[in-house]
């Protein structure tokens, strides 16, 4: 009687321990594909900011036409960039005209003290933290499915779980990574 | 910093579980102690222990965020009304992996924070207006990451388990205590095991807080720890709890119930004590400052 009952406790603990690996594989996909939609919409949020912000620096300092120009066009190009690699690089084309701009504004007193520039200005970096958070999210939930897959036990179970190495969101401007701090 | 902050939230979790084990023992150890007092105890004792225990759990954590709320007297605010603080909530919460908490100001001009909420589902961090005044927003960021860190770790849950052990120990002991004092029940029993549950049962409650106390104390440092896992940038909490350190005035609503809840503890003496609620902030800031490669502070 009673051995029985530890054969079935055994048997029970040894399910769960091999359910709870798999279901471990299967979140950490999920999470990942949870992190890259959060990048998704606040990409698209900053995208939104920019026309409002152009046309605020414009009122001030119209013959910064040029600065203008590359944000526009990168902001084109982010939006029609799809998969991961050219979302990326689009993101870092247009996170670097976006300095430009605000390293242009720093020139007009006007522009800086305006209600309505300070507050694109707080959206605006407050996005781009977000991006830089969202990005950091998604690439740890990566980093620990891409290690799960290569361990014991969770390596058995790649299979079944139907998960695959991912991909890391890679910020391709090397100056974009060694300047983190900037304040806008 | 490399991945210090990682290390450090494995041996604090580790020794939450070991405290909350050290209570449970405690708590059957009274109810031994009773029963050993009273011959009858044991049987009907332990189920009405739990069942106080469920209900007390279950009050206090499900119900926390109104509770809390109500008792800070904090009021909910939406973007347009701190669009910096609620901007910088919603970067933390992205890097935290956890949905938009609501965002709460209380109106004490004492700095402080705190986050409750039985889940990361039900979560509210306030504010209160006299942390707005003197911290930027570097030093925001990290004190909106500490709360955080106590809503991912489901620290409501850990806190409430422990506050209701705690309270459940104190009721048997004291139910304890008066049937020694003032029945003869129990005359006839082995001397010694009465005095051993006697002991333990004028312990027991005080061993509670104590170690109530110190998985607060725990979960305190995992949050710090956990809040550099998340903004990466161990300089914005640390200049925050320094800001802190520096300030001497204390928020109005104090209480034990929500003592806990706050950044830092409002009940907590000058000196270091068993029974404090939280670390020393100078030993918080040591620590963060050990992250980001500085010295010791000097003072």
């Amino acid at each position: 009687m009673w051995f029985w009952i530890i054969v079935a406790i055994v048997i029970i603990a040894v399910i769960a321990y091999l359910a709870a690996t798999y279901n471990r594989l299967v979140k950490a996909n999920v999470a990942i594909d949870e992190g890259y939609s959060q990048i998704e919409v606040q990409l698209k949020r900053r995208a939104d900011l920019i026309p409002n912000l152009v046309s605020t620096v414009k009122g001030y300092a119209a013959h910064e036409s040029g600065t203008l120009e590359k944000v526009t066009a990168a902001r084109e190009a982010s939006q029609s960039a799809s998969g991961l690699q050219q979302v990326s690089a689009a993101d870092g084309a247009l996170t670097q005209a976006l300095r430009g701009l605000l390293a242009v504004a720093e020139a007009y007193p006007d522009l800086k003290a305006s209600a309505n520039f300070l507050s694109l200005q707080e959206e605006l970096s407050s996005t781009e933290n977000k991006i830089a958070f969202a990005r950091q999210y998604y690439n740890d939930s990566v980093r620990s499915l891409n290690t799960a897959i290569v361990t014991i036990p969770s390596k058995f179970f790649v299979g079944i779980a139907g998960v695959h190495a991912r991909e890391f969101y890679v910020v391709p401007d090397a100056a974009d990574r060694n300047a983190p701090t900037v304040q806008f | 910093m490399a991945l210090e902050f990682r290390a450090q939230q494995s041996a604090n979790r580790r020794k939450t579980w070991l405290l909350l084990g050290l209570m449970f023992i405690a708590l059957i150890a009274v109810i031994w102690a009773v029963g050993t007092i009273f011959h009858f105890g044991g049987l009907w004792l332990f189920p009405m222990a739990v069942g106080i225990s469920l209900i007390g759990v279950w009050v206090s954590y499900w119900n926390s965020d109104t509770l809390v709320l109500t008792m800070t007297g904090a009021r909910l605010i939406g973007h347009d009304d701190a669009p910096q603080l609620y901007n910088l909530v919603e970067e933390v919460a992205l890097a935290a992996g956890i949905p938009m908490p609501r965002v709460a100001i209380v109106d004490d001009p004492a700095p402080n924070a705190f986050a409750t909420g039985r889940d990361p589902d039900h979560a509210v961090i306030a504010f209160t207006s006299g942390i707005l005044q003197v911290m930027d927003r570097e030093q925001l960021q990290g004190v909106a990451a500490h709360e955080l860190a106590h809503v991912a770790n489901r620290d409501t849950l850990v806190m409430a388990v422990a506050a209701t052990t705690a309270g459940l120990l104190a009721i048997v002991a004291d139910m304890g205590l008066r049937a020694t004092l003032f029945s003869r029940r129990g005359s006839d029993n082995n001397p010694v095991a009465q005095i051993l549950a006697l002991v333990a049962i004028v312990l027991a409650p005080l061993a509670a807080l104590l170690l109530r106390a110190a998985i607060s104390r725990k979960r305190e440092s995992l949050a710090d720890a956990t809040a550099v896992q998340f903004t990466r940038n161990p300089t914005g909490l640390r200049r925050a709890l320094e800001t802190l350190a520096a300030d001497t005035t204390v928020v109005r609503h104090t209480s034990n119930a929500v003592a806990h809840v706050w950044i830092e503890s409002p009940l907590d003496g000058k000196n270091k004590s068993m029974f404090d609620t939280h670390p020393p902030l100078s030993q918080r800031i040591n620590l963060l400052r050990a992250m980001e490669g500085l010295p010791p502070s000097p003072s």
